[in-house]
């Protein structure tokens, strides 16, 4: 995977990012302030009010929207266009109804170049690895929630993306499929030394997988506060990460940032 | 059930028709009945007429149908490449939409002459702006976070063009095809009126200046069976297009 040195840039930083939305003639100020490192191997939640500019910061980080003032860096330099390397969630999976799982999969790949025996075997695997073998050739309409979102993910792991950007991929599923799924990311994500930077409203969720949370204000929305998560070597865990001391304590800290700045 | 039901609609009709017609002749002349109207249909069969005018219909209107449509939902979805295009001409578009058809008939035969020509323009020009405005809807119906997920995988406009938005376009696209088959239909049938000597819409024209109503139904028959297998036509395209819709 990548190789970063000591000393080498962290793949994702952002440096004071600020963003105005300009709605005609009315100025909606979204983000007021925000900088923050995604460092290799690292996994980052954000947790914030509803509509506080979670997603606008998604979009922001990825080069979808531009950002009002401050400054995205990859790698520590401000990329020319979209960013390589990104895989990027939402909570749709954005499945292409006329492509099979395997060219869902495929898709990205299709589109930087070609798509041989090589790439399929390489999204077979895949797809077999979350759990999908025998549905590889299947159109996704007749597929599960939890069945989409997994080939989603192996559409976005599929391209080897250093930094995956996270937009509440799970919330939609069952507790149980949410669990599951969480743990076959962190250890696809952690196996591999990719580094995530995931949105969410489950602050369980967020404890219980990340290295770093980061709890954002009200819009127009800054860092109210960041929590360096240490739940000892447990992370790989999801079950046990809960069961620790210091999971339950971070919760509350967290919980108690969020109702003060009123959801 | 469904067709069985239908055949016992069309039947107690026919009955009805046939048993009201039967009454008195006046009533007969004026609205035909099915048996009159079989034993045309019968000897246009045999003296080749039939043949020849569904062929000349269908011919003009399939023509029209593929012209109309082309033309159509090429522009409509080509507008989807710049929103001010699409903006700068929306209003000619409505324009040109709310012109009745018939209204251009007697320019159109100026132009095209009295041949196939002018049908099939006149079955092009009642397909073309329905086409152009359900696939331009199609179009900018994509959902835009769909179109994000293309650009975070590198994709440029023509790539999101060809892999997401004509596809996704489809639906919409053969809403329009089975729609304007109809339109296609009239517009070949009104030019046939204007001025032809052949064709489904010149027999019914022939035989309603000539009061002989039951050839007039007898023409309408064909005219309705033949839309029917276009539009069934179509509906075969679409499944065959179309794979990945679970059955219903
Ligand atoms: N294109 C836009 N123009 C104007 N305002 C926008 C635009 N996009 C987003 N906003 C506003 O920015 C705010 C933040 O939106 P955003 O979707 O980023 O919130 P969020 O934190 O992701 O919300 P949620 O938790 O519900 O997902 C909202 O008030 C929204 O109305
Ligand atoms: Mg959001």
């Amino acid at each position: 995977m990548h190789q970063s040195g000591p000393g080498a840039a962290p793949p994702l930083v952002a440096e004071r990012l600020a963003k105005t939305f300009d709605d005609g003639d009315v100025e909606v100020p979204v983000i007021a302030d925000l900088s923050f490192t995604l460092n290799a191997g690292e996994i980052v939640s954000i947790v914030g009010p509803s509509g506080c500019g979670k997603t606008t910061l998604l979009n922001v980080v990825c080069g979808l929207t531009p950002a009002s003032s401050g400054s995205v860096l990859w790698h520590g330099a401000a990329p020319q266009g979209m960013p390589g390397r990104v895989g990027y969630m939402l909570q749709k999976d954005m499945l292409l109804p006329w492509r099979t799982a395997l060219s869902n999969v495929t898709l990205g790949m299709e589109i930087k170049g070609k798509v041989g025996m090589e790439e399929r075997d390489k999204a077979r695997v895949l797809l077999d690895r979350l759990g999908l073998h025998g549905f590889t050739d299947r159109y996704p309409a007749t597929f599960s929630g939890g069945m989409r979102q997994r080939v989603a993910l192996a559409r976005t792991l599929v391209n080897d993306p250093e930094v995956l950007l996270f937009d509440e991929p799970f919330a939609a599923l069952d507790f149980q499929t949410k669990l599951l799924l969480e743990a076959d990311t962190v250890r696809l994500v952690r196996e591999e030394g990719r580094s995530l930077l995931c949105i969410t409203h489950d602050i369980e969720e967020a404890v219980s997988i990340s290295d770093r949370v980061i709890v954002l204000t009200k819009r127009p929305t800054r860092a109210k506060a960041v929590y360096e998560i240490d739940l000892g070597d447990q992370h790989a865990d999801m079950m046990e990460a809960r069961q620790s001391p210091r999971f339950n304590d971070h919760v509350r800290a967290i919980w108690r940032d969020l109702e003060v700045s009123g959801t | 059930m469904v067709a069985g039901c239908q055949l016992a609609l069309l039947a107690i009709f026919l009955g009805g028709w046939e048993y009201i017609t039967s009454l008195d002749r006046q009533t007969a002349f004026l609205f035909g009945s099915p048996s009159a109207i079989f034993g045309f249909l019968k000897t246009m069969a045999t003296d080749g007429s039939l043949a020849r005018d569904t062929y000349v219909t269908a011919l003009e209107t399939l023509l029209g149908f593929l012209l109309g449509n082309l033309i159509g939902t090429l522009v409509g979805l080509s507008l989807w490449y710049s929103a001010f295009v699409s903006r700068v001409v929306q209003p000619f578009v409505v324009a040109l939409g709310s012109i009745p058809i018939i209204a251009l008939a007697p320019m159109v035969i100026i132009w095209f002459g009295t041949g196939l020509a002018s049908k099939v323009a006149m079955s092009t020009l009642s397909v073309v702006v329905v086409a152009l405005v359900t696939s331009y809807k199609g179009a900018m119906s994509v959902d835009p976070d769909q179109i994000n997920l293309f650009r975070t995988l590198g994709a440029r406009k023509s790539q999101i063009f060809r892999k997401l938005v004509v596809p996704s376009s489809l639906n919409d696209i053969f809403a329009g095809l089975k729609l304007t088959v109809g339109f296609a239909l009239i517009g070949a049938i009104i030019g046939e009126f204007m001025s032809s000597s052949e064709g489904l819409g010149h027999a019914i024209f022939k035989a309603g200046s000539l009061y002989v109503i039951p050839k007039v139904f007898a023409a309408l028959t064909a005219t309705i069976a033949l839309a029917l297998v276009l539009t069934y036509l179509v509906g075969w395209l679409e499944r065959l297009l179309k794979p990945w819709q679970p059955e219903r």
